[in-house]
């Protein structure tokens, strides 16, 4: 089944190095999923995600921005 | 308003040098139940948007200070309850399953391979159904590069999940804490095919192989 938020469509830059959206990946979508009326008030979710979508957003821009970069290097290169 | 954030469980016997403080600076606090010991904070919620990226990057820091001693079994920054009563009645309604995929998952650590194809525009003189036949192609392709890497893994792998993902495969791996280079070795071996990328990362905590009851565990009613 396909997912709604993809770390892997913006690629990355080094094997061993943690990028941003792979942290922001698990540390909300990966671990124990909590259900119930106490846990959460449904207002805030809402800003949070509300604000999550715009961070995704700047990171994915960043990222392609970073790709664009790169490509322009590698252009430049001899 | 305060609500109570909780990082990660871990079991109390863990050797584990514990963080000071995590997400927006705030203290780290520990609760002891039972076998269980669970990091937690209290934060300001909601979050600041703008603080997002911040407070993503410091509630991994908690997590990944103890997951390097010790096996643990993450929460996930946007659950958060009302106090601490609500977290500690949520550990005591499922403190069995905590310990026990504590201890199943004690020595095993999860790695993340994902093969998959940076989407193109199509070329305008380009069909609809000649794009739709080229990226089918390369979804058959990305199986069939799953599957290799599948097989070089061999004895490494304790037990795997693949997920597809809007434009290739995502393989959760879990593995032997330590057999993180043969892990590596074993999937670079596999040449990647032409077209296709692939990332893997990792050890990340088991969070993929945790049981069904902690994916989705009830909370207690409260009245």
């Amino acid at each position: 089944m396909p997912t709604d938020f993809e770390p892997i469509t913006l690629g990355g830059t080094g094997e061993e190095e943690v990028s941003l959206l792979e942290i922001l990946d698990h540390v909300l979508n990966g671990g124990v999923v909590i259900h119930g009326s106490l846990v959460i008030s449904l207002a805030g979710v809402d800003m949070v995600y509300l604000g999550l979508n715009v961070i995704l957003t700047s990171v994915e821009t960043a990222l392609r921005n970073l790709q664009l970069a790169e490509t322009i290097e590698r252009r430049e290169l001899p | 308003m305060i609500r109570v954030l909780p990082y990660c469980a871990f079991l109390a016997d863990s050797r584990v040098e514990l963080p000071q403080f995590g997400v927006d600076g705030r203290e780290v606090k520990i609760l002891e139940h039972g076998e269980l010991r669970v990091l937690w904070s209290e934060v300001k919620w909601p979050y600041d948007p703008q603080a997002m990226q911040r407070h993503a990057v410091e509630f991994h820091d908690v997590v990944r200070q103890v997951f390097l001693k010790a096996a643990v079994i993450p929460f996930r920054l946007l659950s958060v309850f009302e106090n601490e009563a609500s977290l500690s009645a949520f550990m005591s309604a499922n403190e069995a399953y905590f310990v026990s995929d504590l201890k199943r998952l004690a020595s095993a650590v999860q790695m993340e391979c994902v093969i998959y194809f940076v989407a193109g525009r199509p070329q305008p003189a380009e069909s609809g159904t000649a794009y739709l036949r080229e990226k089918a192609g390369l979804l058959q392709r990305i199986r069939k590069s799953a599957e290799e890497v599948t097989h070089a893994l061999g004895s490494v792998t304790q037990d795997l999940r693949v997920r597809e993902v809007r434009n290739g495969v995502r393989m959760f791996v879990l593995i032997e804490r330590g057999q993180e280079k043969p892990f590596k070795a074993a999937v670079e071996a596999v040449s990647v095919p032409e077209a296709l990328s692939r990332r893997t990362s990792g050890p990340w905590p088991a969070a993929e192989f945790l049981c069904e009851e902690l994916r989705a565990p009830q909370a207690p009613s409260v009245k």
